[in-house]
């Protein structure tokens, strides 16, 4: 149902850049034809306005939405891009400064060139929305301290003294808009006030960021009333149906683009997708949870081909330590050892995940990447009823008539909490309450009718175990902040990192400050973390080896798979898709045309 | 004065005694039932029907084992003399999820069926008996009633109440749902009250619950039942919808889950693996229904004279 939205929104922190350029191929293809597929990460809204501000806009990534850069799907570094609207980046060895060359031929649909003041302009307006790079805070780790246009195509912008090792990624993942349309909702004084709140002290600060921020809604609620887009195509007309969009003929790399026109059908749910796929309508659809057997009628489709790749997520149950027993690290070793990961991935996930190998709060794929050997020493949590009895003794439970009780004799009832509308989750919350009820512990599956309740009700700390979303790579920063950030006490407060209290403030995980971490010694993992966000990458490396170990030994959660992309493609009408695991799999089939694929295919080639 | 359904109509109350009058109309009476059902096989089908559900419902969870047996190889398994409506995604046997899911279903159904009638059969011989104030003043808060969008309010207070008992849910169902029962009620009250029974027992000086429990509510209890009735396959559909809309409590061999976890887990309207995880549950539902509208027919001739073919 909701998973693939909600899978794609939370991937999408995972945001990176590099230094360097890809060139486009210069193969001119003409093909023709439309091309059909959907947008994972929203339901179309055929009164939205055209706005990629707005997040049900009729703006779609990589078609009529352009970016500075494209992440590249890579397991570790988040710095790798694909050139976009900007042909070229430099960023200086201490992370101070970014210049930005834009591509030289880039132009609006209507002809206007795209130039640096529409990327001043789109920076301004990110601002109205807040975000890690254009954060008002000047004390916030990774915020641009000042945006300097050099010339007609390029730009220069500087970070703020808190430098973080993924802004170079946030920048780059900037919308780009053409300033002579949402120029005209930044007030004329816009940069002026920008500076005061940044810079000034006091009630003068408070009130220039009160304006900024007093913007947002104004940029949300904008309709150009029609679309002037620097990607490859501009929207032709929208209907609740679906989107139309036609070629760009000013599009830079043009003669990449095969299709003539893209149609972005609309969807309510995973089961209208899977009705497409086997119709053979869709060339392309992203991510989409799918059971076997319909993954079999999927692949039955004439021309339909599965890609699969690497996604940096995985899901957790993860438990809130301020609720006992689950205090007791004891009793989280003993339900890692009773949960049968490679059952609970082949009820929940068959065609999506693949059983997480242990718990370090990683990507196995990133995991190895980050810890070579180590990986492999980690404590594995294979299924072992008797070590999870002992540690069970260890807590103090004892077992009554075949149940398992908490050390004051009373009952012990695990309540495992997932959002109706996860399906998987829902069906892994069984298996993992069969297993446990299999072995005399009272468990159940709690429902919450929507995610955000869900979140909401996680937050407040009203759960002992809920589903959670882990590994969101590639900066490892972001990684570990789902073990030791926010939701765990950690919170960067005015640049200075503090911890708060278990129940408060939206600590809800309510692990220790500080934890015993073998041969590192007594460590504080979300300190650690924060110093992710700037460290060397030897030091990114050295901190990532003790926390996937902290995360292994201490268990704020129990990782049970880490998805897997899985991208349908249809060859019938075009050809040229990305192959398995390839570093654009995770990015829309506008942005594979840009990079040169996806053509035309010949008669009689399926 | 006592008057009583009696489907005989023959038998004066003055003509005997009174204890021995009662015993032989309620002999007469069940003699009735039991004739009028064997008029029709298909009554006597749904008699059966729903003892069986009654039987699920009472006896249903003990047979099987508190935590129903999986097959970890047979995930969602094909219908076999083992597993008649195959397996469900972790290998549960589909047809105990449908036998030991009854309860819940029956008796939320129950509740609300109760609970229905209850109040709107109350609150409608008030307000019609009564007139004037109390009739303005309840037919304002029927029209409230009937007015609450029952499904939206579910929808909010699935968000702060987890339904965890069928009788929670029952009374929830059963108070969103008087208002068309107590507006018949009422309708039915206003008519007979005009009636000459009702006159000679107002000079007789009984009083007016006497009135109201002895001489109006016996008319109508036909009515009443058969409402009962069909406000029990109401409830279900309640129920099972919102149990498939996934906003109620998470129980594996509900059979709104069931519907659910087949459609969106089970891919079971787009391939047949999954279709027995979706029919049984539907089946049962289709059977539940057919039953009580088998019933109501035969219940219809029992109290209605006008109907009797002989």
């Amino acid at each position: 149902m909701k998973r693939l939205a909600a899978i794609v929104a939370l991937a999408s922190i995972v945001t990176a850049t590099a230094c360097g350029t890809t060139g486009t191929t210069d193969t001119a293809q003409q093909g023709g034809g439309v091309y059909t597929t959907i947008d994972g990460s929203k339901q179309i809204n055929a009164s939205a306005p055209i706005n990629p501000f707005n997040p049900v806009g009729s703006v779609f990534s990589g078609y009529n939405g352009m970016a500075l850069a494209w992440p590249k799907n890579d397991p570790t570094d988040p710095n790798q891009f694909y050139p976009a609207i900007a042909r070229s980046w430099s960023m200086s060895p201490d992370r101070s400064e970014v210049v930005i060359h834009l591509q030289p031929d880039a132009r609006w649909s209507d002809g206007t060139p795209v130039t640096s003041e529409d990327v001043r302009v789109s920076i301004g307006l990110a601002y109205t929305q807040g975000g890690t790079a254009y954060a008002l805070d000047p004390k916030a780790a990774g915020a641009a301290a000042d945006i300097q246009v050099v010339d007609s195509k390029t730009i220069r912008v500087t970070q703020g003294a808190n430098r973080s090792s993924t802004f170079l990624a946030n920048l780059l993942s900037t919308v780009v808009v053409p300033a002579h349309v949402f120029g005209k909702l930044l007030p004329a004084d816009f940069w002026q006030t920008l500076k005061v709140a940044q810079h000034g002290q006091g009630e003068a600060a408070e009130k220039a960021k009160n304006q900024i921020t007093g913007l947002a809604e104004k940029v949300i609620a904008f309709n150009p009333g029609h679309d002037v887009s620097a990607g490859p195509f501009v929207l032709e007309r929208v209907n609740p149906g679906a989107a139309l969009l036609k070629r760009n003929p000013y599009f830079y790399a043009r003669q990449n683009i095969a299709p003539a026109k893209v149609k972005i059908l609309n969807y309510t749910g995973n089961e209208q997708i899977w009705n497409y796929l086997i119709a053979g309508r869709l060339d392309n659809a992203p991510f989409t949870s799918v059971p076997t057997a319909v993954m079999n009628r999927i692949r039955g489709a004439q021309g339909s081909k599965v890609v699969k790749g690497y996604s940096p997520v995985a899901v957790s149950l993860a438990f809130n330590q301020s609720h006992k027993p689950y205090d007791n690290v004891h009793v989280r070793r003993a339900m890692a050892y009773l949960i049968d990961r490679a059952q609970v991935t082949r009820i929940a996930s068959p065609e999506g995940g693949t059983p997480a190998a242990t718990t370090s709060g990683i990507h196995a794929k990133a995991a190895r990447a980050w810890l070579g050997d180590a990986f492999d020493t980690l404590e594995q949590y294979r299924v072992n009823a008797a070590k999870a009895d002992a540690e069970l003794k260890a807590a103090g439970m004892t077992k009554r008539g075949g149940r398992w009780t908490l050390p004051d004799g009373s009952p012990w009832k695990v309540r495992i909490h997932v959002p109706a509308s996860f399906s998987d989750w829902v069906a892994a919350g069984k298996s993992i309450s069969s297993q446990l009820s299999d072995h005399g512990i009272d468990a159940s599956v709690v429902t919450a009718a929507d995610y955000t309740l869900y979140l909401g009700e996680l937050a407040d700390g009203k759960y002992d175990l809920g589903f959670w979303l882990i590994g969101l790579g590639p900066s490892p920063y972001n990684i570990f902040q789902r073990l030791f950030g926010q939701a765990n006490g950690w919170q960067m407060f005015g640049g200075r990192l503090r911890h708060v209290a278990p129940g408060t403030e939206g600590n809800w995980m309510g692990g220790p400050e500080k934890v015993d971490a073998g041969a590192a010694g007594t460590v504080d993992p979300g300190e650690l973390t924060s110093r992710l966000n700037y460290a060397s990458h030897d030091e990114q490396q050295r901190i990532v080896g003790v926390l996937a170990k902290v995360a292994n030994e201490q268990l704020p959660v129990v990782q049970l798979w880490d998805y897997v992309n899985t991208q349908f493609v249809n060859t019938s009408r075009y050809t040229a898709f990305p192959p398995d695991d390839d570093e654009s799999l995770r990015l829309s089939s506008g942005v594979w045309m840009q990079l040169g694929m996806i053509r035309k295919a010949e008669k009689g080639q399926a | 004065m006592t008057v009583i359904v009696n489907p005989e109509g023959a038998i004066s109350p003055e003509a005997a005694p009174a204890g021995t009058t009662r015993a032989t109309l309620r002999r007469n009476f069940w003699r009735g039932v039991w004739r009028v059902l064997r008029r029709k096989p298909s009554r006597m089908a749904g008699v059966v029907i729903v003892a069986l559900f009654a039987v699920m419902g009472v006896a249903g969870p003990l047979l099987y084992p508190a935590q129903l047996p999986r097959d970890d190889n047979a995930l969602y398994a094909p219908p076999s003399l083992a597993h008649p409506f195959g397996t469900d995604f972790e290998g549960t046997d589909v047809l105990a999820l449908v036998v030991t899911g009854a309860r819940y279903v029956l008796l939320t159904g129950l509740a609300t069926a109760v609970i229905t009638v209850a109040l709107g059969t109350l609150i409608g011989l008030v307000a019609g008996f009564h007139r004037g104030r109390w009739d303005t003043l309840l037919m304002r808060l029927t029209d409230m009633n009937l007015a609450i969008p029952g499904l939206p309010l579910l929808l909010v207070l699935s968000t702060v109440w987890k339904f965890e008992s069928p009788l929670e849910m029952g009374l929830v169902l059963g108070v969103l749902g008087w208002g068309g029962i107590a507006r018949a009620v009422r309708s039915q009250t206003l008519s007979l009250r005009e009636r000459g029974f009702i006159e000679a027992a107002r000079g007789l000086g009984l009083p007016t619950r006497h009135i109201i429990g002895r001489e109006l509510l016996p008319g109508m209890a036909p009515y009443i039942a058969m409402n009962m009735l069909i406000a029990v396959t109401g409830a279900v559909y309640a129920q099972v919808g919102l149990f498939f809309l996934g906003v109620l409590p998470f129980e594996s061999n509900n059979w709104g889950v069931m519907l659910n976890l087949a459609v969106f887990n089970g891919g079971a309207l787009t391939t047949p693996a999954a279709l027995p995880y979706l029919l049984a549950p539907l089946i049962a539902i289709l059977l539940l229904t057919l039953g009580i509208v088998l019933i109501v027919d035969a219940m219809d001739e029992i109290f209605n004279p006008r109907l009797r073919e002989e």
